[in-house]
């Protein structure tokens, strides 16, 4: 664990090793020894339910896949499928049939056994449009489950890239509890939110809303997955203020604070007692250029904006250092990344030469660019997070240097979704960021048919581009998707619709007490069965 | 007794004048909360959600439907005592409402109780010594006090005690309600755990207000202790001690009872930073959250209760001011 505060001091590059803490090693603690204790996990957000027909956020994604529930399968950190509540599974030679064999020694926490009939209840729910699940895209290629057996499942699809990774974000529902439930009531069964049942790890203690989760371990979780968590309990508490939440890690009454806000980065590296574990994660910041007003319809303008801005700086200056800046759509966390990409250069000259070359002068010499008689200047609308707001006042900064006036607008986050959203497109740009998984199947932010849907933000339109955003879905093999992937990637990012800032790193800070944990990009809670207290 | 009857009927006058007040505040709030963009349906953002999930979504929660429609809807159900159902929180609003009040009425109520305690106090001090160099470094802190911010009273507060310069004994919880492990202690420990939580959060709730009240206790008592019957009472040898605190608090109070109507919105208004800043599951942050996530039955009801509950502190106010002033329970026994 030395190893990954290492790794974060690498990532800000420089300061003095910590000290090395007299005492007794953790790695001398017994298997045995290291069973008890309570883990207290502190977030902003809070988790609104256990309901795995309702998930939306991050961390109650996590908690149900991995805390109360279990998936079919599970990535590895190679983001290979391994087994999971499915012992082992089989594709059929054409890809169009796969069939799952379910552990049989897995019960849900009330003593009744979990079978393919839970399996194939969770299936049939997701694909009933009267759930509002909100995941049900992962599931468009996935017909028809048919239960063979008490614990084997036949499922059809459509041949594509990638096919198993809904079945790992989709924590499987006890259909014993459920089935008499309507499914346009599954929304307001109590079952998510006071009286929840599951079959992972750990099984539902207590909820207090606004305040805290409380999970305990579960004796009867299979031995060959590991057994009984170590810890007894594991506490889920919000703390939705940032301050509040990082006072409450250093004086112990939390052991991990999930998404550290970046400013605190510092002072975790700075304590003997914390540590701090980041990775890439798949989520971009970026500035969307609205090419229906008249500035941003060149590709020219919109590349010239993108190299007058140094994106580097922003990671550094606001990130404190946790990020990279991006290169196009595709973050190097996803398999189809080309190490051999390198984000545009920051160079203002030539910023100011391109914008030149497409008819921007400052003729009058008020400091301002101007063209046909209209003036270089504009809103860049973002929301009330602190964050944002700095970038947008560097930005507003950046272009200025290059004759281009750029104003902040910040505005409440509803108001800003509902006004980028709109057919109207009521923005000149905007500032937000942009959350993917595994699959990337995004015609719906760049297909010029989806032009006047919610998604398609900038009005961007290239006839070339839309058949390898087609192909993409389409693909089976990943060499194959690959290729279109990073076609893909690189039309994107020589167009500029988006000026991409940076991909973000997220970090996690930990009490140096909690052993066992090493969060990446596959979530805080992956690992969580074998985290332990070190107790001295 | 003619006058206790007399006091029942002003009651039930002010509590019938109350329900137009309240009707217009959720009608009010109904309209702001659909002018402003966006709806539960938008709070679902997320590239996963196809449009066609979203205006189902709309469907089902009848958002679809025309304002007056939704609006009747509404009111229909809310005198039937159906508060709806939190989109945001999955659960019968009620339900919310249960386990979120009873928090911000204790962190409120123990507040009120600090403010008026130690605003009094404090103001009778200062009166008794008026311009001795304890009344003049009271005021000076109290100005302080009640010109800062709660929220950022709350954060120092926070800093201070999670500090590991703290020593251990002095230390006391910084956030939430009770401790992680509440469910194992017994009933005594259970106690002493809920008081310790509330200290912090109560201190940077009301001490604004202490001070406030303070100021006014102050100005009261000078006034009540030039009057006539405090140098009779002097006059007539009864010891200093009395005569303060038996002839010229209890005159000095009167007015300060009507401050409790105009605190009680102050302090609700507080609950709700304060209750983000120590993560107090109160109804200050469910409403909060519910603004943000486009809640409308939960920010219809939680509106609904703090406008009550407004309304309400305000009547007992007068009911109180009426117990102890007799001169207006003359007054309405004249009407």
């Amino acid at each position: 664990m030395r190893v990954l505060a290492l790794l974060g001091l690498a990532f800000f590059g420089c300061e003095d090793a910590q000290p090395e803490v007299e005492g007794p090693d953790p790695a001398t603690i017994s298997e045995a020894d290291r069973y008890g204790g309570t883990v207290v996990v502190g977030g902003l957000g809070e988790i609104q339910t256990m309901n795995g027909f309702l998930s939306r956020d991050y961390m109650t994604d996590q908690v149900q896949a991995n805390v109360l529930f279990m998936t079919l399968l599970r990535y590895d950190a190679d983001l290979e499928p391994r087994p999971y509540l499915a012992r082992s599974w089989e594709v059929s030679p054409d890809s169009n049939e796969i069939v799952f064999e379910l552990r049989t020694d897995v019960r849900w926490h009330d003593g009744e056994p979990t079978t393919a009939h839970d399996v194939a209840f969770t299936f049939n729910r997701v694909k009933d449009p009267a759930v509002p699940f909100p995941n049900r895209s992962s599931f468009d290629n996935w017909e028809m489950a048919e239960v063979l057996g008490p614990h084997s499942i036949r499922l059809t699809l459509r041949p594509n890239a990638d096919y198993l990774h809904g079945w790992a974000a989709l924590p499987i529902m006890p259909r014993h509890i459920l089935e008499d439930t309507a499914p346009e009531d599954l929304a307001t069964h109590p079952f998510g939110t006071s009286e929840p049942v599951g079959n992972g790890p750990f099984r539902f203690a207590e909820h207090l809303p606004g305040d805290r989760w409380i999970f305990e371990a579960n004796p009867a979780f299979p031995a060959e997955l590991g057994g009984r968590p170590y810890v007894d309990r594991l506490a889920y508490r919000v703390i939705p203020n940032e301050t509040t939440l990082f006072a409450e890690l250093r004086s112990g009454g939390v052991d991990m604070y999930v998404r550290l806000a970046p400013e605190f980065a510092d002072e975790v590296l700075e304590d003997p007692d914390l540590r701090l574990a980041a990775y890439p994660f798949p989520n971009y910041s970026f500035i969307a250029w609205n090419s229906q007003r008249a500035f941003f319809a060149d590709p020219i303008v919109r590349r010239a904006l993108t190299i007058a801005i140094d994106r580097q700086e922003i990671v550094d200056v606001v990130r404190h250092g946790l990020g990279t800046p991006a290169v196009g759509p595709i973050g190097s966390w996803h398999w189809a990344y080309d190490s051999a990409w390198q984000p545009l250069p920051h160079s203002p000259d030539s910023a100011a030469a391109l914008l030149e070359l497409a008819g921007w002068t400052d003729s009058d010499e008020d400091g301002i660019r101007e063209k046909d008689g209209r003036v270089f200047s504009f809103e860049i609308s973002t929301n009330e997070s602190r964050e944002r707001g700095s970038i947008a006042e560097l930005v507003q900064h950046y272009l200025a240097e290059i004759g281009v006036d750029a104003r902040p607008r910040i505005v409440e986050h509803q108001t800003l979704i509902a006004d980028v959203t709109s057919p109207e497109r009521r923005f000149d740009a905007f500032l937000l960021s942009w959350s993917q998984g595994l699959v990337l199947d995004e015609r719906d932010q760049w297909a010029c048919d989806r032009i006047g849907r919610p998604l398609q933000f900038t009005s961007y339109c290239n006839p070339e581009l839309d058949p390898v955003l087609d192909s993409i879905p389409r693909a089976t093999d990943r060499a194959v998707q690959a290729v279109l992937l990073r076609r893909y990637g690189e039309m994107i990012a020589a167009d500029q619709p988006f000026t991409f800032l940076y991909v973000e790193k997220r970090a996690d800070a930990l009490r140096d007490r909690l052993q066992g944990a090493e969060p990446d990009f596959r979530g805080e809670l992956a690992d969580v069965r074998s985290w332990w207290l070190f107790r001295p | 007794m003619v006058a206790f009857p007399t006091l029942i009927r002003y009651a039930l006058r002010r509590v019938v004048e109350a329900v137009p007040i309240l009707l217009g505040i959720v009608t009010l709030i109904f309209l702001l909360l659909h002018l402003a963009p966006g709806d539960p349906a938008t709070a679902y953002f997320n590239p996963n959600v196809s449009p066609e999930i979203i205006d189902r979504m709309r469907e089902n929660l009848g958002l679809d439907r025309p304002l007056h429609e939704q609006y009747l809807k509404w009111l229909r159900s809310f005198f039937t005592g159906d508060f709806g159902y939190s989109f945001s929180q999955h659960r019968p609003v009620s339900d919310v409402l249960r386990d979120a009040l009873p928090n911000t009425l204790y962190l409120s109520v123990v507040s009120l109780l600090l403010i008026f305690a130690v605003g009094c106090a404090v103001g009778t001090v200062q009166a008794v010594r008026q311009y001795s160099a304890s009344d003049n470094i009271i005021t000076f802190v109290s100005l302080f006090v009640y010109s800062m911010p709660g929220f950022w009273l709350g954060l120092m507060l926070i800093l201070a005690f999670s500090s590991p310069a703290m020593p251990e004994a002095l230390r006391l919880p910084i956030s939430g309600v009770t401790s992680i492990d509440y469910e194992f202690m017994g009933p005594l420990q259970r106690l002493v755990d809920r008081v310790r939580h509330l200290v912090l959060p109560s201190f940077a709730l009301g001490i604004a207000s202490a001070a406030g009240v303070a100021r006014y206790m102050r100005g009261s008592m000078l006034e009540v202790i030039s009057q006539d019957y405090v140098r009779t009472a002097r006059a007539k040898g009864l010891s200093e001690r009395q005569v303060i605190l038996k002839h010229a608090v209890r005159n000095a109070l009167i007015p300060i009872v009507s401050l409790l109507g105009l605190y009680l919105p102050v302090l609700f208004g507080g609950s709700v930073v304060i209750e983000v800043v120590f993560s107090w599951p109160g109804m200050g942050r469910a409403l909060y959250n519910a603004i943000l996530a486009r809640d409308y039955p939960v920010v219809m009801a939680a509106s609904f209760i703090f406008g009550a509950l407004v309304v309400v502190a305000n009547l007992l106010a007068d009911l109180l001011y009426a117990v102890v002033d007799p001169r207006i329970r003359a007054s309405e026994t004249a009407r």
